[in-house]
């Protein structure tokens, strides 16, 4: 389904943030991209949204192909209307509009369907409902995050990205991202990407495992051949 | 009573520079740039509307034309200018803005000269006095006109899915990328809607007070005032633009002959010049002083 080839990412066009990376997503699995702090998990992923160019960012060579079109140049628009959906990491909304707004924000480049979607995305997420007229700011990390992916969904996406999902929340709220995750492969066979540090629970439910260090890609493996000793061995290497 | 006639005759310009006002929010909102040109914008849309009625359209006609041909020029100034400056620093993009306001100056300094011009009437011509207070058709219908605008462009802000696209862009570009809005389409709209509103804006006083390249000022008088508004809220622009409205009025009419007198009586200086122009800015640093955030605007102010 995604298919990324000897991607090379360079910012401010010198520092190389990934080299050579080969990268493949196979329709309806989950996949973990796993990599310590600065190891470019977030680069690729806004590599293959087509985020870069808005942070000074370009893709040097190699490229990325998603159900057979060349994703190299195009804009994040265009992009997120051919069906992937990016979560960035730190929680990405809009902290002055209303969570109905957000999520109506969400869908107005993708407006086929949007009703039935919102009330999908308010039975995976009763929070939201709660919160519907209240400012996004006031929700908390976890419920933040429950926001974030609901407004991808809103996309309508085929392929959902997840950049740290996990990232300063509760054991708790870890639990329940990632059961979200799982209904959402589960019930409507969706094709997930998480990145993040190290999460033993991501190990469970991942078809598949990519782990990048500065930059480069170091190991693909299934999920049982991956333990937290061989994560940090590799981290260091 | 002549305090009151100054306020009245104060809100009344007060109205037109709020929407000039909201403009120059507007575009700080989405992308983070003051817009040093927007008393460009005033001014060249009220030479506009003036041309087109020396080739003898009708006025009004001529006032609508300008303000299409305002928008286009917003739109392509973003375009042009603002676009490629894309990955330059915004105090760059700033600077550049004020290149637009020396461009615009020159150009209706060619074309139209350096004097005052009359400007033709956009009302008819009369007065009402309501207990004692005099005022003329032309005050009142910038005053309601602009009333009616600057209501209805808050409504289109918030209730629209054009405005929706505006404050998601205005909250978090980086968000507002990755549900599939053009950000940099949203900054053009951004600009467009901005000269509109400077294009009107500009005509509109021109209507008042006459015009010349003076009115360019209009963008740098303004500018201290927006920040105490808040600099990002929309409603404090408006409030912005009737405080620096009474401001002016009060200074020219109390003031400065107060000043001025008082000098005469004891120094040799005979005028204290445009003391209107100085009197915003000494507010802003006051208020600054106890509230650096103005008066409207939330603590934290966020650079994309
Ligand atoms: N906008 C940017 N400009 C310059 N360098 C960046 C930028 N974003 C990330 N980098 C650099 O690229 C490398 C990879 O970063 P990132 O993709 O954020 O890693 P991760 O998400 O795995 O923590 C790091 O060395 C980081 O410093
Ligand atoms: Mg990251």
């Amino acid at each position: 389904m995604l298919d990324v080839s000897g991607l090379s990412v360079r910012y401010d066009s010198v520092i190389a943030a990934l080299e050579g990376i080969d990268f493949e997503v196979g329709e309806g699995r989950i996949v973990a991209l796993l990599g310590p702090n600065g190891a470019g998990k977030s680069t690729l992923l806004k590599a293959i949204a087509g985020m870069l160019p808005f942070e000074q960012g370009e893709i040097a060579s190699g490229k990325a192909v998603f159900d057979g079109v060349l994703l190299n140049g195009k804009h994040p628009a265009a992009i997120t209307r051919s069906g992937i959906a990016l979560v960035q990491d730190g929680r990405q909304c809009f902290r002055n509009l209303s969570v109905g707004e957000n999520l109506k924000a969400a869908s107005f480049r993708h407006s086929k369907g949007a009703e039935d979607r919102l009330q999908l995305v308010l039975t995976y997420f009763p929070i939201l409902e709660e919160f519907y007229a209240r400012p996004a700011g006031v929700l908390s990390g976890g419920q933040l995050q429950m926001l974030v992916i609901g407004m991808a969904l809103m996309i309508q996406p085929r392929l959902l990205m997840l950049d740290e999902p996990s990232l300063g929340l509760s054991p708790v709220m870890v639990q329940s991202v990632f059961e979200i995750v799982e209904r959402l492969h589960q019930d409507l066979g969706m094709t997930v990407v998480v990145a993040e540090q190290t999460v033993p629970r991501l190990m469970e439910i991942a078809d598949d495992v990519y782990v990048l260090s500065r930059g480069h890609s170091v190991l693909h493996a299934p999920p049982d051949e991956i333990d937290e000793d061989r994560l940090q061995s590799l981290y260091l290497s | 009573m002549f305090v009151l006639q100054l306020a009245v005759a104060g809100i009344a310009i007060g109205s037109v520079y709020a929407l000039i006002a909201l403009g120059i929010v507007l575009i700080y909102k989405c992308s983070g740039v003051v817009n040093f040109a927007q008393g460009g914008y005033a001014m060249l849309g009220a030479f506009i509307t003036y041309g087109l009625t020396s080739v003898g359209l009708p006025s009004v006609i001529a006032l609508v034309l300008a303000i299409a041909v305002m928008g286009g020029l917003g739109a392509l100034t973003q375009i042009l200018v603002l676009r490629p400056m894309l990955k330059a620093p915004v105090v760059a993009v700033m600077m550049a803005t004020l290149g637009i306001l020396i461009t615009f100056r020159a150009v209706c300094l060619l074309i139209w000269g350096p004097d005052q011009i009359g400007f033709p009437a956009l009302f008819p011509i009369g007065a009402i006095e309501l207990s004692g207070i005099f005022m003329t058709y032309n005050y009142i219908a910038a005053f309601l006109l602009s009333a009616i605008l600057c209501a209805g462009f808050l409504a289109f802000y918030h209730y629209t899915p054009i405005g929706l696209m505006q404050r998601c862009t205005a909250d978090n570009t980086r968000a507002a990328l990755a549900v599939g809005i053009h950000v940099s389409n949203q900054v053009t709209i951004a600009w467009t809607a901005s000269a509109m509103l400077a294009g009107l804006g500009g005509a509109l006083l021109a209507s008042l007070n006459g015009l010349s390249l003076g009115l360019s000022n209009i963008g740098l008088v303004a500018f201290p005032v927006i920040v105490l508004g808040g600099m990002t809220s929309l409603p404090g622009a408006v409030v912005a633009g009737l405080v620096l409205g009474i401001l002016q009025a009060v200074t020219d009419g109390v003031l400065t002959p107060a000043i001025e007198r008082f000098l005469r009586e004891h120094t040799d200086i005979y005028s204290v010049g445009t003391l209107q122009q100085v009197i915003p800015y000494a507010l802003l640093v006051l208020v600054l002083l106890v509230r650096p955030q103005g008066i409207f605007g939330t603590k934290e102010s966020e650079r994309v």
